[in-house]
């Protein structure tokens, strides 16, 4: 019982992070239409800048602000470089997609090519490995700070799409992007700001969950994986339901670690969504479903 | 190996980033049949119906899907895949893979030596090569271009397009259960790292590159490729980061082809 009750424990914070990968691919990609693996890229690249300026001595939250900083930059850069090019060119979804494949290939390997292609700790930060005990369960302080940052994060992104200016200016251009250029909005403005704060909002869960386990160039398409899958059990569209998707999957995933082998773990989570998709396809909260073009 | 997905992507219009994946399958089920003592044309059957069976099944649910699922269900397939070859211990050895592959025997000459297999390989090429162009020109082949065109107005004019597709899944399944067991006899060592997503990557940009929906674009896209590693060498890098760099200039190339020539060398628009 007391290990089931771990494994909840840590599946709520690994559910958490997972929560705003899916949420920022989610708006991103309700927004611009594109499937944006890059953002996978822009996970690990978050973790990495972190670790970097930590190590050279920078304090660590000042180190997720630049790593956040920069996250939100590349995400520019690659809005503005790749993506808006081809979505000007008016070139296939299948087109912007193998782009994005592309950019994915080229962050990851650059980072391991830069750091190293071997697993990355946080050697640096002391209270790294020290833990709360709630009664007989423990949580280390990086899950409790993932959880509360991962939380403030979420809830931050909808109560900026909903209540805010530049939000409802996003959701106008995402629910009909012509007559959003008609009314002046300058789709392609707000495309550049949805992927920067999509990527600047992602590197938290690329810092935090770097911190609580182990850097690596490679592992972060699986996650946006599982992310995705959230996102269209959740209806794609809507981000609490993204959300809440990825904190159940996060829980599921771990509560089978009790009874089968690590690796096995992410892929029952396809086969499993491979089946869910063929039988509901439009998501468990079904808000609405349209493929964003 | 680039044909069988130029199959996918090209001529029925869906996209798989799962071929890697598929390409171990018949890399394994040769391995294991051919270890199990059968002789050479069992064992290469055995992986390329294998193959086609397994992409015909698994495309089955994605085919009734828009193609952003098909995508994520690719990806999906491809992770499961590399869980499998990791795990399955008993039967894929696990992470170490299968060592000691015995290379075919046929008409008394045997084809570890490299001539013998540049032969085979060579063969085995222009037969899949000749096949393809074959098939293209068929009138099963127009009707395939057709679908891809416009699937409703194939469908209105009474062709049966779901049959269609899985044929395509199962004519492109044999390709890469043929790419998979050349493979295996060829390297005769076989682990999971060699059909990770990262080579369902590479084998993207060799279609890319070469561009799609052709034939010639499948043969210059792997071509030029290869030749990449071998530029590399000339540069000066630790061993340790080779596969990164090569990756990285996979990926730039991929970026740079899809902003100024999406349709690749030799290839028509995709």
């Amino acid at each position: 019982m007391q290990l089931i009750l771990q494994l909840v424990l840590d599946g709520i914070v690994h559910g958490c992070a997972l929560g705003l990968i899916a949420m920022t691919f989610s708006y991103i990609y309700v927004t611009t239409g594109i499937f944006h693996v890059a953002h996978a890229g822009i996970l690990t690249l978050g973790g990495y800048l972190a670790w970097y300026f930590t190590g050279v001595g920078v304090p660590f939250p000042v180190a997720v602000a630049i790593a956040v900083a920069g996250s939100a930059a590349v995400g520019v850069l690659i809005q503005k470089g790749v993506y808006e090019p081809l979505m000007k060119r008016r070139s296939t979804p299948l087109v912007q997609l193998i782009a994005s494949i592309g950019i994915v290939a080229v962050i990851q390997n650059l980072l391991a090519i830069v750091f190293s292609p071997n697993v990355l700790q946080f050697e640096m930060l002391p209270w790294r490995k020290s833990s709360l005990h709630l009664g007989s369960l423990d949580i280390s302080y990086p899950q409790l700070l993932t959880v509360i940052v991962s939380l403030v994060a979420a809830l931050g992104l909808l109560l900026f799409s909903s209540r805010t200016a530049l939000g409802r200016r996003a959701r106008a251009v995402a629910s009909n992007r012509s007559f959003a250029e008609i009314a002046r909005l300058r789709p392609y403005d707000v495309y550049v700001y949805v992927v920067a704060i999509g990527a600047g909002l992602v590197a938290i869960p690329g810092i935090f969950l770097g911190v609580d386990q182990a850097l690596q160039p490679y592992s972060s398409l699986g996650l946006l994986l599982t992310a995705v899958i959230a996102m269209i059990a959740g209806g794609v569209g809507s981000l609490p339901g993204a959300f809440l998707v990825a904190l159940v999957l996060g829980v599921l995933q771990n509560l089978v670690l009790a009874m089968v082998p690590g690796r096995w773990s992410q892929a029952l989570t396809f086969a499993i969504f491979i089946t869910f998709i063929l039988m509901r396809p439009t998501g468990l909260f079904r808000i609405r479903m349209q493929r964003a073009s | 190996m680039a044909l069988s997905t130029n199959f996918l992507v090209g001529i029925i219009g869906i996209f798989s980033v799962s071929q890697a994946a598929l390409m171990g399958v018949g890399a394994y089920a040769y391995a294991g049949v051919a270890m199990a003592g059968m002789p050479f044309p069992v064992a290469l059957l055995a992986a390329v119906t294998l193959c086609a069976l397994l992409n015909t099944v698994t495309s089955l649910p994605a085919l009734r899907l828009a193609g952003d699922y098909f995508v994520i269900t690719s990806f999906g397939l491809q992770f499961i895949a590399t869980a499998v070859f990791v795990n399955w211990v008993q039967v894929t050895g696990g992470s170490t893979g299968i060592a000691a592959i015995p290379a075919p025997r046929m008409l008394g000459i045997s084809f570890e030596e490299p001539q013998y297999f540049v032969i085979l390989s060579s063969l085995a090429l222009a037969l899949a090569s000749l096949a393809y162009t074959l098939l293209m020109r068929s009138s099963y082949g127009r009707v395939l271009h057709a679908v891809r065109l416009n699937e409703l107005a194939a469908g209105a004019a009474g062709r049966n397009v779901l049959k269609m597709k899985l044929g395509v899944s199962a004519v492109s399944g044999i390709y890469a259960g043929l790419a998979g067991a050349l493979y295996a006899i060829f390297m005769s060592y076989i682990d999971p790292s060699s059909f990770e997503i990262q080579q369902s990557i590479v084998i993207l940009t060799m279609l890319v590159i070469g561009g799609a929906r052709t034939l010639a674009g499948s043969l210059i896209g792997p071509l030029l490729l290869l030749a990449i590693p071998q530029v590399l060498s000339l540069v000066h890098i630790a061993p340790e980061l080779l596969g990164p760099t090569r990756a990285l200039v996979f990926g730039a190339l991929l970026v740079v082809f899809m902003l100024w020539r999406p349709q690749g060398i030799a290839g028509r628009k995709i």
